[in-house]
């Protein structure tokens, strides 16, 4: 991790369209390369906060920068291609374990981006010990473990610098869950990609050293 | 092939009712409780129809374009106005989108039909026009409401995979495409089928009443034929338009569903 802000919150505050208020003045920042934990009870807008970081949200006041570039003035489909979102349940459309692979590249947004062969498919599905799935199974058909890995995939293909990864284990058993951590810092220590996690899991990686965000009562705090 | 439709008496009507009688007996010997209903829709019916036939007397009477024009109008409203109460969900302002589309697309088609395909002078005729308008709303509204009711639905229900294709660089439109799709064929089927069985199943009410009216089945059938395709055009165009505006409003500049699940 080195000490260039990737993201940053500056004065940030989130209303729920019903007019529940979360959060407030929300100011911190997330630096390059970093793994961060965030925990807090449920409900304490844990998800809203990584929804807010890949602007599934808007913040009501305030403003969030990528790079030193407010949110604003980027566009929308390639900020999310940028700081990719890993849904808590994992969703496969249906078709093959390729077609959904391949599926970002059908979006007018990602057409000059280029498509990854079967080598290279067959290559991330070893990486993430998915070797034994050929690439025409049906995606439904997978676990859901193989399921959420399948999805990860997915998105690194399209090169993010920021994974934000909600409650990537909550779906899962012990074993796929450590198969899914183990990435996760994989992907923090080797390929150098800043990491968000949201997790009620005890977990301590070995070669990354997580910074937990504690988020509750409208408010959050950085603990090193 | 003269013939002169049989007047129905004013007793005669009454003795409708009885109609009515039949099956309100069953309401109650069943406890169907469906009494307090069957009342309103007789009186309902026997009122608004009365109400309509003064009207399209007095609007045939008057042959004026405007008069025209503003009764075919108010009918669109009132369409729209049914289908949003039809459609539960109100999280988006939908009337206005319907109404609009209903607008364009029921006075594209019936303008066709009276102008370009029987060929009336001039095209606003009110003998022809209300009539003939008047089935294109009543029966593409159904579809309207029915594709808009599945857009709606679908988009909230499958808000995490169109979250999933937003995440992954999609923009609003394509990650709400197959539920489009879904939304038009489900308004557009029914018109379809029933292009399939009309003349082997039923015979149409517009066919009906000009038989009875006295005219020679095959002027009847020709007419009717030109019905079934003009309602299938109008069905086509008022879904769509209808379903590309409403989407559009369910998601935002920054491509979010606005749309929020119950």
């Amino acid at each position: 991790m080195n000490n260039v802000a990737i993201l940053r919150f500056e004065n940030v505050r989130f209303t729920y369209p019903d007019g529940h208020p979360l959060f407030d003045k929300l100011c911190f920042e997330l630096n390059q390369g970093g793994f961060y934990g965030v925990r807090g009870p449920s409900g304490s807008g844990k998800s809203t906060l990584l929804r807010l970081m890949n602007r599934l949200e808007n913040p009501c006041v305030g403003e969030i920068f990528f790079n030193e570039k407010p949110f604003s003035a980027i566009p929308t489909p390639e900020l999310r291609r940028q700081i990719l979102y890993i849904q808590q349940t994992p969703v496969v459309t249906d078709g093959s374990v390729k077609d959904n692979l391949v599926l970002p590249f059908s979006f007018k947004n990602n057409r000059t981006l280029p498509v990854p062969d079967d080598d290279q498919l067959k290559k991330m599905l070893k990486d993430f010990s998915l070797e034994q799935i050929p690439l025409d199974r049906a995606a439904r058909n997978l676990s859901v473990g193989q399921q959420q890995r399948l999805c990860l995939i997915r998105g690194l293909l399209l090169a993010p610098s920021v994974i934000l990864l909600d409650e990537p284990t909550s779906a899962l058993d012990h074993e796929s869950s450590r198969i899914v951590e183990g990435m996760a810092e994989t992907l923090c220590h080797d390929m150098k990609k800043t990491i968000v996690m949201v997790s009620h899991r005890e977990f301590n990686p070995k070669h990354v050293k997580p910074v937990i965000i504690d988020v509750r009562e409208g408010g959050l705090s950085v603990l090193p | 092939m003269e013939h002169q439709i049989a007047e129905i008496g004013p007793l005669q009507l009454a003795f409708g009712l009885v109609f009515i009688l039949i099956s309100g007996l069953a309401s109650f010997a069943y406890s169907l409780k469906l009494e307090k209903d069957l009342l309103i829709g007789t009186v309902r019916t026997f009122v608004q129809l009365f109400i309509m036939g003064y009207i399209l007397r007095f609007v045939f009477d008057l042959s004026h374009m405007a008069v025209v024009i503003g009764v075919f109008s108010f009918m669109i409203f009132f369409a729209a106005w049914t289908i949003y109460g039809r459609v539960k969900d109100k999280q988006i302002p939908f009337f206005m989108p319907v109404f609009l589309s209903m607008i364009f697309s029921y006075f594209l088609v019936s303008y066709l039909v009276t102008a370009v395909v029987v060929n009336v002078k001039p095209w606003w005729e009110p003998r022809y026009f209300i009539p003939l308008g008047g089935m294109v709303i009543g029966n593409s509204m159904n579809a309207i409401a029915i594709s808009l009711e599945r857009l709606i639905g679908e988009l909230k229900s499958r808000r995490s995979e169109i979250e999933m294709k937003l995440c992954l660089g999609a923009t609003s439109r394509e990650a709400s495409q197959p539920i489009l799709r879904n939304a038009m064929q489900a308004g557009m089927i029914p018109s379809i089928n029933s292009m399939m069985a009309v003349g082997m199943v039923f015979i149409p009410g517009m066919m009906t009443g000009q038989i009875l009216a006295g005219s020679d089945p095959l002027t009847a059938i020709k007419y009717q034929i030109v019905v079934m395709v003009m309602l299938s055009g109008s069905t086509a165009l008022g879904t769509l338009l209808t379903v590309l505006l409403v989407r559009k409003r369910c998601f935002n500049a920054c491509d979010q569903l606005v749309l929020r699940p119950d």
